[in-house]
């Protein structure tokens, strides 16, 4: 083990480095208050979110217009087993992360056999009924009422003669969710360098030469779909303790919108520029809550924004801001105007 | 009561089917889902009411200037939106398609508000609401009857464009092999906006029809009639018009019986289970060709 110093690093290392910090020391800036860190969590939790339905469009290829199911049944999972069971959070995130596999895997399962259009019907067709579920199964999750009065998350040493810990206010959330997010980021970039994910890409990049390897592709699709709903769902179990309260209304298709267009904005299949699209998605979204009443107009016509962001991003950078260049390549291929498209990988002459 | 929900399911499911065959027509020439098509049957009632309460338009020139205003809708929604992405891959135009439609409600949000607008007072013909048949205890109002009769009419009269013009012939040579009906001389560009036009006014009707059924007009009503649609042309099979007409009419008629024997709660659910169902089991639908992944999809 050599010792880590600074000037060995890279450009992006120092960056890294530098974000983290930056985000660590956040909560003590002057001008951060309870709702710029409240924010801040959002941002985070989209962050978790994005990074992983980027799994499917990013690193698959095919759409995915349900991931909020997923999400939904995470956070119900979470809200039901504190309130039933009393359990604590700290089991219940493998029991979410699970759970969420195992609808990713019965709902993929029949489905990833078909073709993307299709696929994306059905994630949407899901989504919706895991809503009127919700809404509709009183005795399970108490309906339009809502589930009340979860417990916040705590760290119980109770049991090894310690103290019992309980998150109150944003801060302890804050570094929760900062630690959540790591540890997603982490695993995103081990299976993006796993054979798993470099089977993941050539599946994206051509399926014919992708099956003409070896790979299974239904297998594979299956994998990345339930990999992806099990962080949706561990996303959804943090939502549940941190807002301590879940109504089915905060689970309609608009999210599953407004997650998608973090990926296509930031880069579909590059984690930084997924993160990234979370940043500026969020913030923006804040910013037009506050603005929009101003004017009069109700706080949902802020989908137009996102809509349109879709729609010229599609048009004009269909890989995002942060583009890798495979995707690159590929949304671009067929284009009448063809600009010159860089090689993935560099040929020496 | 058995009559009276097979009644009201038969009318619902004529208007399913309208939206549906526009949602399959785009498909068969594009292979695109035309995600925002629900939108456009919004636009239809909302601009039907706007020229009534504006303009006094009485309701049946209303009626056909807003259909007029969908086709155009639809044929601007192909050239701002979809032709630019023509080469590219599948993926991007759904995604556009997806953020139209997203805009698109939320712009007649903007222009029209959020909450639900009925038909001026007075403006629907008065004889709408009259009885016209009673039979086996069913009343049958006129409203149900003028319904049924332009849905077939709709049908009927567009069954004869794609089978006897030849722009209809035109259009299924589109669908069939887009370059080939290029090499032929057809203007594959023209006979796509053709088919939006086409598809925009029966979308339009069908909103203004359920929107003077229900009285009652909201930008959000495309997102879940247009669901529906979709799911009665998958249930038809995709691109075949006469498996949308009755892909339409059986899931109106399996919703009203639902929402009346099962459960009231789920009537939406219905429509996304035959949808999952059909899709899963019978992905070619009841008329329909497997799709075929194109080197065009990602």
């Amino acid at each position: 083990m050599g010792k880590l110093r600074l000037q060995d690093l890279t450009r992006g290392g120092k960056i890294r480095i530098g974000l983290l910090a930056l985000a660590l020391i956040l909560p003590f800036l002057p001008f951060v208050t309870d709702y710029v860190l409240h924010i801040a969590i959002l941002v985070l939790l989209y962050m978790i979110l994005s990074l992983g339905l980027n799994i499917v469009p990013g690193f698959n290829g095919l759409l995915d217009l349900g991931y909020v199911g997923f999400y939904g049944i995470g956070a119900y999972t979470s809200g039901l087993l504190t309130y039933h069971f009393g359990l604590s959070f700290w089991v219940i995130i493998p029991l979410a992360f699970i759970n969420g596999a195992i609808w990713g895997i019965l709902l993929g399962a029949p489905t990833l056999r078909l073709t993307g259009d299709y696929f994306a019907i059905v994630t949407f067709g899901f989504s919706e009924l895991v809503v009127l579920l919700l809404t509709n199964e009183i005795w399970l999750t108490r309906g339009p009422l809502g589930l009340p009065g979860i417990d916040v998350v705590s760290i119980d040493l109770t049991l090894f003669g310690g103290p019992k810990w309980e998150f109150i206010g944003e801060l302890p959330y804050y570094y929760l969710a900062i630690v959540m997010v790591l540890v997603t980021v982490f695993v995103m970039y081990r299976i993006q360098d796993s054979r798993l994910g470099r089977a993941w890409f050539a599946i994206r990049d051509d399926e014919v030469a992708a099956v003409s390897c070896g790979i299974n592709l239904l297998a594979y699709k299956v994998i990345a779909f339930a990999i992806s709903a099990a962080f949706g769902a561990v996303g959804g179990s943090f939502f549940a303790r941190w807002v301590t309260f879940l109504s089915p209304d905060m689970f309609k298709f608009w999210e599953s919108f407004l997650i998608l267009c973090m990926i296509v904005l930031g880069g579909m299949g590059n984690i930084w520029g997924v993160m990234i699209g979370a940043v500026v998605l969020v913030s923006l979204s804040e910013v037009l809550r506050e603005i929009l009443p101003v004017l009069g107009l109700p706080v949902q016509v802020r989908f137009l924004a996102f809509g349109l962001i879709m729609v010229l991003m599609m048009r004009f950078r269909p890989a995002g801001i942060m583009p890798i260049p495979a995707v690159a390549a590929k949304m671009r291929a067929g284009r009448v105007k063809r600009k010159k498209v860089k090689p993935a990988v560099g040929i020496k002459k | 009561m058995l009559l009276q929900q097979l009644v009201n399911g038969l009318t619902i499911g004529g208007i399913y089917a309208m939206i549906a065959v526009g949602y399959t027509m785009i498909y068969g020439v594009i292979q695109l889902i035309n995600f925002a098509h629900g939108e456009i049957y919004m636009l239809g009632a909302f601009f039907a009411i706007t020229f009534i309460s504006f303009l006094g338009l009485p309701f049946y020139v209303a009626f056909l200037v807003a259909m007029a205003c969908c086709a155009v809708c639809g044929v601007l929604l192909d050239i701002v939106a979809y032709r630019p992405l023509r080469q590219s891959p599948r993926l991007a135009a759904l995604i556009t398609a997806i953020g139209m439609s997203i805009f698109l409600q939320n712009l007649a949000m903007i222009i029209w508000g959020s909450r639900p607008k009925p038909f001026p007072h007075g403006s629907l013909p008065a004889y709408f609401e009259k009885t016209a048949v009673t039979f086996g205890g069913v009343n049958l109002s006129w409203f149900h009857v003028f319904i049924f009769t332009l849905t077939i009419v709709m049908m009927v009269g567009l069954n004869l464009i794609i089978k006897k013009t030849r722009w209809g012939k035109a259009m299924r040579a589109v669908a069939q092999n887009q370059t080939m009906a290029a090499l032929t001389g057809i203007n594959v560009n023209r006979v796509i906006s053709y088919t939006f036009a086409l598809a925009g006014a029966l979308g339009g009707a069908a909103g203004i029809m359920v929107g003077a059924f229900y009285n009652s007009i909201y930008p959000t009503m495309g997102y879940v009639a247009g669901v529906k649609a979709f799911a009665a042309a998958v249930l038809g099979g995709i691109g075949s018009v006469p498996g949308a007409m009755l892909g339409g009419v059986i899931l109106g008629v399996a919703e009203a019986l639902g929402a009346g024997y099962l459960s009231s709660l789920y009537r939406d659910g219905i429509s996304y289970a035959v949808m999952i169902i059909v899709i899963v089991l019978i992905p070619a639908g009841l008329f329909g060709k497997v799709l075929k992944e194109t080197k065009k999809s990602m």
